[in-house]
């Protein structure tokens, strides 16, 4: 009986992280389509990618991680969209870290475009381990407890 | 244990594919249609924040801002609204919010030579506030006239002189 609260607990655990990542994601994304041009800049502003890649990323990344988010809450292609979201938020982590550390206090464009946003750093960097963790709680159950019940021949039919 | 890994990394390798097949159309095709697109590569070196059309950079650097602040040989013009401005500003400095740069020119300039040294300045990396007043000033005469990039918060940082209040 136990044993099977503790599952159960675990599960909604799982399902509940994998939904509010996804909402994290298109929630972000959201701003960013609709602005691309404010997106530049604001890519531009971290200083991180050369100039080059600073358009392609405004026009991709958003649609990227409105995927990655329609993927995570619907649950289909798990263990994709789970891996590309890890990628993503450690980059995001990084490049957040990386200019605080350099002191450049940017304005940080993480949902917004807007450059009222107050460059909080500090608050923005807690924020985003959050879901860094999520993320990677996200990686263990399906990449190693196989929680998206991948199929295999070793996985026992009842 | 091992082969369902194994099983779990070739699909993600196929998902991975297909994710970035969308994300490449979706990208593409929505940058093509909006009305307000975006070229794929810009040349974001030539068009660096503080350089007017002309190929003038405008940018000082906090060094030598402070510099002439200590010498009293320049203005400092503060771009931002007169609420940001009340709050706090650079010792000495004239408020002149850019969106309202048309109406309230002619008092807040009063009495400033077209020859004297300008430095304007707003908040934070991404502002332009500063940028776009100093080339409305340039182009009502003042001949020297630069920008310190995200002038109120590297000042304040750096402790150098500051005031409240109108």
């Amino acid at each position: 009986m136990k044993e099977e609260i503790r599952q159960k607990f675990s599960m909604s655990l799982y399902h509940g992280a994998r939904i509010i990542l996804g909402i994290v994601f298109i929630y972000s994304s959201y701003d960013k389509i609709l602005h691309p041009a404010a997106f530049t800049k604001i890519i531009y502003n971290y200083q991180i990618l050369p100039d080059e890649l600073v358009n392609l990323s405004a026009i991709f990344l958003p649609w990227l991680e409105l995927t990655i988010g329609s993927l995570l809450i619907t649950g289909v292609w798990l263990p994709g969209s789970v891996f590309i979201s890890n990628i993503l938020l450690i980059i995001f982590f990084c490049a957040l870290m990386y200019n605080k550390a350099r002191g450049l206090d940017i304005s940080c464009g993480c949902f917004s475009t807007s450059e009222g946003e107050a460059p909080e750093s500090t608050l923005y960097l807690s924020r985003d381990f959050t879901f860094v963790v999520i993320a990677v709680y996200l990686f263990f159950k399906v990449f190693i407890t196989n929680s998206a019940g991948i199929k295999s021949p070793s996985r026992r039919i009842p | 244990m091992t082969f369902i890994n194994r099983q779990i990394w070739t699909k993600t390798i196929k998902q991975v594919f297909f994710i970035a097949l969308i994300v490449l159309v979706a990208g593409f095709a929505s940058n093509m249609l909006r009305s307000d697109k975006i070229p794929l590569v810009e040349d974001w070196s030539a068009k660096s924040k503080f350089v007017t059309s002309s190929g003038e950079n405008l940018e000082i650097s906090l060094a030598e801002a402070s510099t002439l602040f200590k010498e009293k040989r320049s203005v400092f013009i503060d771009a931002r609204s007169k609420e940001e401005y009340e709050n706090g500003h650079i010792k000495g400095a004239i408020s002149l919010p850019y969106k309202e740069a048309d109406l309230k020119f002619v008092d807040a300039m009063a009495g400033i030579s077209e020859d004297s040294a300008l430095i304007t300045y707003c908040d934070g990396e991404t502002c332009e506030l500063s940028m776009e007043l100093a080339v409305f000033l340039r182009n009502t005469g003042y001949k020297n006239v630069k920008v310190l990039s995200n002038g109120w918060s590297v000042w304040k940082q750096n402790g150098l002189p500051v005031e409240t209040g109108e």
